[in-house]
């Protein structure tokens, strides 16, 4: 039984870690989750469902991630330990790419400010590209409401006011690049009439 | 009121993410398309979607190193006896959760009930005779466990019959605490207090 058990911890690990760190975006407690969530398999690998183990985990994850969330110190919430993304990209000092370094820290930010399940299921899918079955099996939705949801969590991250400050910021430096809609030169955004 | 322009433009950006995903149909990416080429605005917006999609399409999974699993590895390396361990721990987590919700004086009556079916129990297999050849191999044929299930079974029935045992000792405390020795020494302390109050005011115990 424990080399299925290991065997299964290291099927999931880095997803478990991964969704965990994107949530909380403290490393600490992103691993604090998931050994709980490696502890409770331990506890009920014999009442579980293997055929449904990701889903199963996952599930596991996102709710100790709530809990975390809610245990969390108000000072603590606001505590945004930046990824190591950040440190994966390299020295460089490069101005294109440290604002791309700066938009991707902004980006995660914004993730976890979603609320949930908004965050988790953008986490899912479009980080983790899970598909729409697992994320069902994982929030207990039915395939609709994940689809709507996720819609819906996309466009609650575009709000985010400096996310899109920092886009416009990039387009504004980078007038030269080739877009893939045509764009006319003044920036007639909010009338909604053709150019 | 919104204008017609101003309508399909939020129309044409609710439909952004579906065109990203490719759930459009054919006649409505051309929709979409004809619009965002017209509409700076929308194409602005697609651009801001498209950008934001693949940024967080790009961010890495996270690896997960051994050490963060290492107390997994202890934990499970202890293999049965840590299992036992747990569930003897979640056993008398559960037992104490439903005595706690239950009324006190069923907790100490069912917890006397209890011990007494364990009692007779016990005593019925001291008591039972020997079984006959015919009827060892009738139980030969039901499902025999191991030494070590009866064991590990005879001590989750201790450690709940330990738990009882406490459990009836604090509600007997308990008990005659509130219901006997509290009320006893109340009465013994108002009885004080009117004798001292008396001493207080003489007249007041006048026959005028």
């Amino acid at each position: 039984m424990r080399a299925l058990y290991l065997q299964a911890i290291d099927q999931h690990r880095h997803r478990v870690l991964s969704f965990a760190h994107y949530s909380l975006r403290i490393r600490e407690d992103a691993e604090d989750v998931t050994q709980e969530v490696f502890i409770k398999l331990w506890q009920h690998w014999q009442k579980i469902d293997h055929e449904k183990l990701g889903a199963w985990l996952m599930r596991v994850a996102h709710n100790s991630v709530i809990d975390h969330v809610r245990k969390q110190r108000p000072q603590q919430a606001n505590l945004d330990h930046y990824a190591e993304v950040e440190d994966q990209v390299g020295e460089e000092s490069d101005a294109a790419h440290l604002e791309q370094r700066h938009f991707k820290s902004q980006l995660q930010s914004a993730i976890k400010s979603l609320e949930d399940p908004f965050r988790s299921i953008v986490i899912m899918r479009d980080i983790q590209g899970m598909s729409y079955e697992e994320i069902q099996g994982s929030l207990e939705l039915s395939a609709s409401q994940v689809k709507v949801y996720l819609h819906r969590a996309r466009r609650k991250l575009r709000e985010n006011s400096k996310l899109r400050q920092l886009f416009e910021e990039q387009i504004a430096d980078r007038s030269d690049v080739k877009q893939p809609i045509a764009l006319v030169a003044n920036n007639n955004k909010g009338n909604g009439h053709a150019q | 009121m919104p204008s017609n322009g101003e309508s399909k433009c939020y129309f044409i950006q609710l439909q952004i993410d579906g065109y990203l995903d490719g759930d459009l149909s054919e006649a409505q990416q051309g929709v979409f398309m004809s619009h965002a080429q017209d509409c700076s605005a929308c194409a602005s917006e697609y651009r801001y979607a498209q950008t934001v999609q693949d940024a967080v399409m790009e961010l890495p999974q996270i690896e997960c190193g051994n050490l963060v699993l290492e107390p997994i590895h202890s934990l499970t390396a202890g293999g049965r006896q840590a299992k036992e361990d747990a569930q003897r721990g979640s056993l008398a987590t559960q037992i104490a959760g439903l005595l706690n919700s239950v009324p006190l004086y069923f907790r100490y009556g069912m917890s006397a009930a209890l011990v007494a079916v364990v009692a007779v129990a016990v005593s019925f297999s001291v008591v039972t005779p020997i079984e006959e050849p015919g009827q060892l191999v009738a139980s030969e044929s039901v499902e025999q466990y191991s030494p070590e299930d009866i064991t590990l079974a005879l001590q989750e029935l201790n450690v709940a019959i330990d738990y009882l045992n406490q459990v009836s000792q604090r509600t007997e405390v308990m008990i005659g605490d509130r219901f006997l020795v509290t009320p006893l020494q109340d009465s013994i302390n108002a009885s004080f207090q009117r004798a001292r109050i008396r001493e207080n005011n003489p007249l007041n115990n006048g026959p005028i």
